[in-house]
């Protein structure tokens, strides 16, 4: 019953993801192709920082909403989340790009290094996932709430680092104390 | 009626094949290949004549059975040799693969008698031969994720090759599984119909002589590989950082 159970709740979970992943390629390919293609090229030439860093900021939301138009608002999230996607199907079709030119040097060195490669292939295995968790978080909260919540665990990251930074103190003072003592 | 007609055409495609491997020159290019095809047609041709001796089949059968599937792991390392042959490091990989394929095998059979107390003589040759062609489906996985990662090209020979092979095998572990030790059953019908398809596609992929495409890239062979490894993960950790700071922004 148990077996049955969890095999519904998975087969449920990875029909969810496909429809979600699916509906997300679909909005990115709705875009501008030739556009991605020459962005492919590389991505510092054609995609400058500010462009980028519009793209999860909250500011141009802010001012959205200031208009108080619901229609606006919607038009907004929908077009963000759109320019997320190609942003994050660029990230990965760089990614490939590294790798595949990484693999068509490498397979004829006579002096490939096995654990040098598995290293590359995990690093690569991680950043692919990176950018299938991004483009699902995307599709399913939006840019701006992932915006949100990096930086809200950037935030995090630095009071847990402010706090062992005062803790490493006191127990050093504590230390110098009792070796005076 | 079913079984003559299975046997038949597979003789015939098997004789097809080397008479075209002979005439486009192939044969003296994969010698295992058709090393293997020629003696798998002998065995056909051998299980057809004994096929109503009951005393003398299953013996027959059985021995040439895993005759059979020695020589076909012979036919992995010609794709293997054939196809890396210009790629030293990419060989490299897969004979590091391929050895991780063979140790698992071989530490799992040890962890399997130690766990079971000795060889179980209850385990059947059905049994034995699913064992064996997993870890020959193993090996063909490897090596195509290895061909996939490197981009390696593989002609339209190699390709039909390992797609023939590949197919062959996978469905064989798969029947192996629901397949009754005896009696001719669907399972049955399903491995011998899909050895001909199998045998099909060779013909189709084996009938000409065609040259594997070379690298259109051109690296400098004197490059080293600790330069060209260095400079990946300095771009991939460039990528990691550009989309890391890109979110918190």
């Amino acid at each position: 019953m148990i077996e049955f159970s969890s095999l519904i709740a998975g087969a449920t979970l990875v029909l969810l993801l496909m429809v979600v992943a699916m509906r997300g390629w679909r909005a990115s390919r709705d875009f501008d192709e030739p556009q991605l293609a020459r962005c492919d090229e590389g991505i510092s030439e054609q995609c400058p920082e500010e462009f980028v860093a519009r793209i999860f900021s909250r500011a141009d939301w802010d001012f959205v909403r200031g208009v108080r138009c619901r229609g606006i608002e919607r038009l907004y999230q929908r077009e963000r989340r759109r320019v997320a996607l190609v942003w994050v199907r660029q990230i990965s079709a760089v990614i490939r790009r590294v790798m595949r030119g990484h693999a068509e040097a490498a397979r004829r060195s006579k002096n490939l290094e096995v654990s040098t490669e598995i290293s590359i292939f995990a690093q690569y295995a991680a950043s692919m996932a990176v950018c299938s968790v991004l483009s699902i978080a995307i599709q399913m909260a939006g840019p701006l709430w992932l915006g949100g919540l990096a930086h809200f665990a950037q935030k995090l990251s630095l009071r847990v680092a402010k706090l062992q930074e005062s803790l490493q103190a006191d127990v050093l003072a504590k230390a110098a104390g009792s070796r005076a003592a | 009626m079913l079984t003559q007609l299975i046997w038949w055409s597979s003789i015939a495609l098997e004789i097809a094949l080397l008479v075209r491997g002979l005439r486009s020159q192939l044969a003296h290019r994969l010698p295992i290949f058709y090393g293997y095809i020629t003696f798998v047609a002998l065995l056909d041709i051998t299980r057809f004549l004994f096929q109503r001796n009951s005393q003398v089949y299953p013996g027959i059968y059985w021995g040439t059975e895993f005759l059979a599937l020695a020589i076909g792991s012979l036919v992995i390392f010609e794709i293997y040799k054939v196809s890396l042959a210009a790629y030293p490091g990419a060989a490299r990989m897969a004979r590091n693969a391929l050895s991780f394929v063979f140790l698992t095998a071989v530490a799992k059979g040890l962890a399997d008698v130690a766990t079971s107390g000795g060889w179980q003589p209850a385990s059947t040759a059905l049994q034995m031969e699913r064992a064996l062609r997993t870890v020959q489906a193993a090996a063909i996985l490897a090596l195509v994720a290895l061909f996939l990662v490197y981009s390696i090209p593989f002609g339209r020979n190699l390709r039909g090759i390992l797609l023939g092979y590949g197919l062959f095998i996978g469905q064989r572990v798969i029947v192996l599984t629901f397949m009754p030790p005896q009696g001719h059953h669907f399972w049955f019908y399903a491995y011998s119909w899909v050895y001909v398809v199998t045998l099909l596609v060779w013909l189709a992929h084996l009938w000409s002589y065609e040259r594997c495409p070379q690298p259109r890239i051109a690296v400098p062979l004197e490059q080293e590989y600790q330069t060209i490894a260095a400079a990946t993960q300095r771009r991939m950790q460039a990528m990691r950082v550009y989309v890391r700071k890109a979110v918190r922004l």
